[in-house]
C-alpha cells in the first residue's frame, strides 16, 4: 500500500487535549461560555421569582378577622401594611392590586384602581370568592346547588428560571459551537500554527475532529456548570434528575454536531478576525434574540412564528424544553433532530464548499 | 562525515500560481550530512522549493526524492522523517512551552521523556511554564527549533531562520545550528543573508526568478568570481562593522 496515512489516535488526542487548555485559557471563550450565561440566569432568576402573585394593601390596625386569615393564606397574594392614605396612593399609582379596608362591624370595602386593571380583576374575583365562601358558611350552607369541582393536572411547580435556563444553555451551545469554533480556527489559519501542524503526519481531518472533540467537552462542562448553578441556587427543577440531566448532556452534544458545520462555515467565508465578527454575529445573534431564549416563541407575531420555528436554535431550544419541562425522554424529539440534522446537513455542505486551509 | 550520497534529488521542479512561474524548471541535489544553502532576494522562489520538499505544496511537475521517498506518493514517510523550521511558523499562544512540546510529541508519535532537557539544550529551561506569546523573537527560533528536532530527523529544514533577529541571537542560533549538523544531520536552510551563508553552508545554489542560476561551496564561487577580474570597490578590513558591534556589546544572549 502506497503513501498510507500514519495511525491519527495519538494526534487527535493531542490536538483535543492541547485544543481544550488553550480554551479554557481564552478569556473570550471562557466568559461567553460560562460568566455570560449565569450572569443572565442571576439577572432574570431574581427578576421572574415573584412574577403571578398580587399584592393586596391592608391599612395597619386592621389585619384580623376571617376574610383577612382567608385572603391571607392564599399562596399567590402578598399583604402590604401601611397607613390608609399610603396605600390608596400606592393603588393609584398601580403598585397594589388593591386595597381592602375592613371596618369595626367586619364589613369589607375593597378599593381598586385602572392604574392597573388585570391584578383590579384578579383582586376583586379572589376577594370576592372568599366573601361568598364566608356567607355560605355563615348562612350554614353546608351543600351548595353548584359546586365547583377543580382538578390539579400538572403535579410540578415550574417558575420562570425553568424556563429561562435552557435558553441560556442554548445560548453558550451556540457561541462555543459558532463563534468561538469559527474564530479559533481563523486565528490558528492566520498565526500558521495550523501550517506548522500541517507539517507534521497529521491529517486535516484530524484536526477538525480534535477542534471538534475539545468543544464537545467544553459544551458538557458549560451545560453542567448551567445546570447545577440552576439546580443550588435558582431552584430549577431537573423533573427527573440525574436522568433529566442526561438528556440534556446529550442533547447538547448533538446540538454541538448540528451548530458546529455553521462555526466551520463561518471560518470558510471570513478571511480573517475582523470580518469574522460580523458574519459570525449574522448566526448567533438573530437566533439569539427571537428563537425563544427570552420568550417562547408563540409570543412573536403570528406571521414570524413559522419562520423562526424553523431556525436551528428554535429546534434546539425546542428540544431541551420537552426534557426539562415536559419531562420527555430524547426519543419523543424526532421532529426536532430531523430539524437539527438538516440544518447540520446544509452548514457542512456550505463549509466543505467554503472552507481553505490556507 | 559528508558522504557523497545523494540524500535529496530535485528534477525539473516547476511551480505555477495561476499566471506567475514561482519555480522554473530547477533542479539540484544536497548530499548526506551537507549544510546546503538555498540564496536569492525576496521572492526568488527559495520558500515555494523548500515547502514543496516539505509536503506542504504541491509540484506542478518535476520530480523530488527524499532520502529514497517520493514527496509525492510517500508524502506521509517523507513528513515522520524530517524537521521542519517555518520561516513564520507559529504555535498556540496559550500554552507553556512544555504543553507545546508535549503536543509535538503527540504529534510526531514519539516519547520525549522530560521536555525540561529538551528546553536546556536550547537554554529555554527558565521558560518552561511561559506562554508562546511571551518569548522573544530569538527564544521563538530556539524553541522552533526544539520542535524541529522533537522527532530526531536526519534532515532538517530551515527557512530564514535567523531573519529578525538582532546579532547576538543571530550568533547564537549559529552555534545552535552548527551544533544540530554536528550531529551529523543533513540541514538545507535559505537566507539572504550571505554572511551568514559563508559561515554555516558546505554548498549553496543561487536562485533568482525562480531559476537557480549558480551552484559551488561558497570559497569556490569566490575563487570563480576572482578569476574574472572581479575587485570590490573598497579594500575590505579585516573586521567588519558587525563584528565590532559584537565586541562591544558581547555575544551573550539578550532576553528581551
Amino acid at each position: 500500500m502506497k503513501n498510507k496515512s500514519p495511525n491519527q489516535i495519538r494526534p487527535f488526542f493531542s490536538i483535543a487535549l492541547y485544543s481544550l487548555i488553550a480554551l479554557f485559557r481564552n478569556r473570550a471563550t471562557v466568559f461567553f461560555g460560562f460568566a455570560f450565561p449565569l450572569i443572565f440566569i442571576s439577572v432574570f432568576g431574581l427578576l421572574g421569582s415573584n412574577g403571578t402573585s398580587i399584592t393586596i394593601g391592608v391599612p395597619d390596625g386592621r389585619g384580623s378577622g376571617p376574610i383577612y386569615q382567608a385572603l391571607s393564606r392564599i399562596e399567590a397574594v402578598s399583604i402590604k401594611k401601611g397607613s390608609e392614605k399610603d396605600l390608596k396612593e400606592q393603588l393609584s399609582q398601580g403598585r397594589l392590586a388593591g386595597v381592602l379596608v375592613i371596618d369595626k362591624n367586619n364589613s369589607p370595602s375593597l378599593f381598586i384602581s385602572q392604574a392597573n386593571p388585570q391584578q383590579a380583576a384578579a383582586v376583586i374575583s379572589m376577594t370576592s370568592g372568599v366573601v361568598d365562601k364566608l356567607n355560605l358558611k355563615l348562612a350554614n350552607v353546608t351543600n351548595p346547588v353548584i359546586k365547583l369541582d377543580i382538578e390539579e393536572v400538572s403535579g410540578r411547580k415550574f417558575s420562570f428560571i425553568d424556563f429561562f435556563l435552557p435558553g441560556m444553555i442554548g445560548f453558550a451551545l451556540l457561541t462555543t459551537s459558532i463563534t468561538s469554533t469559527s474564530f479559533g480556527l481563523i486565528f490558528l489559519k492566520k498565526t500558521l500554527v495550523l501550517k506548522r501542524i500541517f507539517a507534521t503526519p497529521t491529517k486535516g481531518l484530524t484536526i477538525l475532529l480534535g477542534q471538534g472533540a475539545s468543544r464537545m467537552v467544553m459544551v458538557l462542562l458549560q451545560t453542567l456548570v448551567i445546570v447545577l448553578v440552576g439546580v443550588f441556587v435558582f431552584k430549577f427543577t431537573l423533573v427527573h434528575g440525574l436522568f433529566t440531566l442526561t438528556q440534556v448532556l446529550i442533547l447538547s452534544v448533538i446540538g454541538l454536531l448540528s451548530f458546529l458545520g455553521f462555526g466551520l462555515f463561518v471560518a470558510g467565508i471570513a478571511n480573517d478576525e475582523n470580518t469574522a465578527a460580523p458574519v459570525a454575529n449574522l448566526f448567533v445573534l438573530p437566533q439569539f434574540l427571537v428563537a425563544g431564549t427570552f420568550f417562547p416563541i408563540d409570543a412573536l407575531p403570528s406571521w414570524i412564528q413559522p419562520v423562526v420555528s424553523l431556525l436551528p436554535l428554535s429546534f434546539f431550544n425546542t428540544a431541551i424544553r420537552k426534557i426539562t419541562v415536559e419531562g420527555l425522554s430524547i426519543d419523543h424529539l424526532v421532529p426536532q433532530f430531523i430539524g437539527l440534522a438538516v440544518w447540520a446537513v446544509i452548514a457542512y455542505i456550505l463549509a466543505s464548499r467554503t472552507f481553505r486551509w490556507e | 562525515m559528508k558522504g557523497t550520497r545523494t540524500i535529496i534529488q530535485v528534477e525539473n521542479l516547476t511551480k505555477n500560481y495561476e499566471d506567475l512561474v514561482a519555480v522554473d524548471n530547477i533542479s539540484f541535489e544536497v548530499r548526506e550530512g551537507e549544510v546546503f544553502g538555498l540564496l536569492g532576494p525576496n521572492g526568488a522562489g527559495k520558500t515555494t522549493t523548500l515547502e514543496i520538499i516539505e509536503t506542504l505544496r504541491k509540484p506542478t511537475s518535476g520530480k523530488v526524492i527524499v532520502d529514497g521517498l517520493d514527496i509525492e506518493h510517500d508524502s506521509w514517510k517523507v513528513k515522520s522523517s524530517i524537521g521542519v523550521q517555518l520561516q513564520d511558523s507559529g504555535f498556540y499562544p496559550d500554552l507553556t512551552l512544555v504543553e507545546l512540546l508535549k503536543m509535538f510529541a503527540g504529534l510526531y508519535q514519539v516519547e520525549i521523556g522530560d521536555p525540561i532537557e529538551i528546553l536546556k539544550k536550547f537554554s529555554l529551561e527558565e521558560k518552561n511554564k511561559s506562554y508562546w506569546q511571551k518569548l522573544s523573537g530569538g527564544q521563538r527560533q530556539r524553541f522552533s527549533l526544539a520542535t524541529t528536532l522533537i522527532h530526531n530527523p536526519k534532515i532538517i529544514f530551515l527557512d530564514e531562520p535567523t531573519t529578525g533577529l538582532d546579532p547576538q541571537a543571530r550568533v547564537n542560533l549559529w552555534e545552535e545550528i552548527r551544533k544540530i549538523h554536528a550531529e551529523g544531520r543533513t540541514i538545507i536552510l535559505t537566507t539572504h543573508y550571505m554572511q551568514e551563508a559563508e559561515e554555516l553552508c558546505d554548498r549553496v545554489a543561487i536562485m533568482d526568478q525562480g531559476k537557480i542560476i549558480e551552484i559551488g561551496t561558497p570559497h569556490d564561487l569566490i575563487e570563480e568570481l576572482l578569476a574574472t577580474g572581479f575587485k570590490r570597490k573598497r579594500e575590505v578590513k579585516k573586521a567588519t562593522l558587525e563584528d565590532v558591534f559584537l565586541q562591544l556589546t558581547g555575544k551573550h544572549l539578550r532576553e528581551e
